[in-house]
């Protein structure tokens, strides 16, 4: 990651090969609040992104604001990791969570309950 | 006399030995998200809001495969992450039943869909709070009360609620100008009531100012459960809630006694409406609830709705400022609680709900999908159906967007599955708004489209702006990082969420 900063602006370069851009706007969404966000491609390799302070009377300490950067950079990549590799099992969990819907009963499973006994065997 | 068998097969176990997991060479990620609530933990918590506090750099362990069983340093965690299912050992998990079903649970505050009714029976009050978002001073009952005609075309509308339980809350204006109509309603609904097999709760919210002895006596015989608004102190109360020539504060305090005294401590609550002089009172608003033997407390920030908005002297004020008073107030309440008094705080309350339990809980404004429609509906006093009670507040300062329909000239099914209602619902769900999406705390949030177009003018919002969002996301952050922080409080906690009242 590259960093450029100036008082009025931030710019930052990114390899493309490790962040994607659903990453980069999810992430640099929660900078909106403060600054006018631009990301963009630069040629394949890289993304930069700009930061421009909304209020331009108010003078950015960019160095507290890189570290976070960093780290949200990384948070985000990991959510995204999570997101995508958990995607089917979630589509899962909540299909067959409404799949009973119209039922009367219960879903029917060979699960057990929390206390490790298969309700079947309960005999009353 | 229950027999169990102690036969069970590996398969059917949901703690297997702990010896099973060692073998493991790797895990399936369950669908988690985190946030970092301090600058050594994070919070995970899991699709159906399971939450494990964690060192900082957690997260990107697991998803780097390196919580390693075999590491004895790492074996509580991988337990905990198996157990609470962040984790599997499985592509598939054993337990996927039981994770659906703990999903569709958690989401059950839809199954029987809108509960509360709110019937604007007047609009007419006769305080003058500067902060009021709606009322009139007027003695114009034609224009401003509810007429019998609306009264029993919104009875027969709640009649075709799905919920076999539903709420009736009369508001005003000041709903006892009109107590003539309240009882009006309320026989109404009694006949109705009992020819469709409902059960109704009946609610009255007042500022208690006008209340009679025959009032209180009818409520008596009705179950009627009476909320009032009590903003703390008495120069706080009679600065917010200004009525000529009367002291509203002592007005209130008489009524509440007067209500405890005939219907029991329980049917009676009371409201805060924190504004910019409450702000710097936090801890003698609470003293003041200890002091009248409250046991709850519902600390709500003032809602920018109505004539609020254009008050912007005395009404506007900070998310952080808030959230400073919300905090000491909170300390003051947990002091209370560590001295032997028990007093809840509400908001905290049903959000600890959520984080703690796995039960739904179905309060209008912290729902995914969004309580508007789903689990509250308005009639207003001019027959006007709107989406929530904010909406028709909304509706006062001439911004139609979320009213629904006419009572009277709308069916059920327009106002309730017509076109509006399906265009809200698109909006109505945190899981896909940006930034909602990604955030830990989604299952403790809720949406709230009415909220984003009136303070943003767009129902899908911009999360880095909304007061919603920081105020919520504080909020929650705050209440997990103070449990794990000091047990003695999460105990505490704890003991608001059970039954007692
Ligand atoms: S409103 Fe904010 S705190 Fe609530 S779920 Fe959305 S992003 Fe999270």
């Amino acid at each position: 990651m590259e960093v450029l900063q100036s008082d009025s602006l931030l710019k930052i370069s990114v390899n493309a090969h490790v962040y994607t851009d659903v990453m980069l706007a999810k992430c640099f969404y929660w900078y909106s609040n403060n600054y006018e966000v631009d990301f963009r491609k630069s040629g394949n390799e890289n993304f930069e992104i700009t930061l421009k302070p909304l209020r331009t009377s108010e003078v950015i300490d960019w160095t507290t604001i890189i570290p976070k950067i960093k780290q949200d950079l990384i948070d985000f990549k990991l959510r995204q990791h999570i997101t995508d590799e958990t995607k089917t099992i979630r589509e899962l969990i909540i299909a067959k969570a409404f799949i009973y819907f119209d039922d009367e009963d219960a879903p029917v499973s060979e699960i057990s309950d929390p206390v490790g006994f298969t309700p079947q065997s309960i005999k009353v | 006399m229950m027999a169990i068998s102690t036969k069970t097969t590996d398969h059917s176990r949901k703690f297997k030995d702990f010896g099973d997991f060692l073998s493991t060479p790797g895990y399936a990620l369950l669908p988690f998200k985190f946030h970092r609530i301090s600058e050594e933990k994070e919070v995970l918590v899991n699709e159906i809001g399971d939450f494990l506090v964690t060192p900082s750099g957690t997260a990107a362990r697991i998803v780097a495969r390196e919580v390693n069983p075999e590491n004895p340093s790492d074996l509580e965690l991988y337990a905990d992450l198996i157990a609470n299912f962040f984790i599997s050992p499985s592509p598939l998990p054993d337990l996927i039943e039981v994770l659906a079903t703990r999903y569709r649970t958690k989401k059950s505050f839809l199954d029987y869909f809108t509960s509360l009714h709110i019937f604007v029976i007047s609009l007419r009050c006769e305080h003058t709070c500067h902060y009021c978002q709606v009322s009139r001073v007027t003695t114009d009952k034609n224009r401003f009360d509810m007429s019998q005609f609306h009264i029993d075309e919104g009875i027969a509308m709640m009649m075709k609620s799905p919920n076999p339980r539903v709420t009736m809350e009369f508001q005003g204006g000041e709903a006892l100008l009109a107590f003539e109509n309240i009882v009006y309603a309320v026989e109404k609904t009694k006949m109705e009531a009992d020819k469709h097999g409902k059960h109704v709760t009946y609610v009255v919210c007042t500022n208690l100012a006008l209340l009679s002895d025959e009032m209180v006596q009818y409520f008596y015989a009705n179950n009627i459960l009476v909320s009032t608004s009590l903003d703390g102190p008495a120069f706080i109360h009679n600065k917010n809630r200004h009525k000529a020539n009367a002291n509203s504060h002592q007005l209130v305090i008489d009524g509440i006694h007067k209500c405890r005294e005939i219907l029991g401590e329980e049917n009676v609550s009371a409201l805060v409406t924190t504004t910019t002089l409450s702000l710097e009172y936090p801890e003698e608003i609470v003293d003041e609830y200890v002091r009248l033997g409250f046991h709850n407390i519902f600390l709500r920030p003032i809602s920018p709705y109505g004539f609020a908005t254009r008050n912007t002297n005395k009404n506007k004020y900070e998310t952080a400022r808030f959230l400073d008073f919300y905090k000491k107030a909170l300390a003051r309440i947990i002091q209370y609680n560590i001295e032997g008094y028990f007093i809840r705080e509400d908001y905290a309350s049903i959000i600890l709900k959520k984080i703690l339990t796995p039960f739904p809980v179905g309060y209008v404004d912290l729902q995914s999908p969004a309580g508007l429609i789903t689990n509250v509906i308005v009639f207003n006093y001019d027959g006007s159906i709107y989406a929530s009670d904010e909406a028709r507040m909304l509706a006062e300062m001439n911004d139609q967007t979320f009213k629904l329909g006419t009572l009277g000239e709308n069916t059920y099914e327009e106002i309730f599955y017509g076109g509006k209602a399906a265009a809200l619902s698109e909006v109505m769900v945190n899981e896909s708004l940006p930034g909602c999406s990604e955030c830990a705390f989604q299952s403790y949030c809720g949406a709230d489209p009415v909220f984003n177009h009136t303070t943003q003018g767009d129902l899908i919002g911009h999360r880095p702006t909304s007061s919603f969002c920081q105020r919520n996301m504080e909020i929650i952050r705050y209440l997990i990082e103070t449990m794990d922080r000091n047990k003695e409080i999460e105990k505490i906690f704890r003991s608001w969420i059970t039954d007692r009242s």
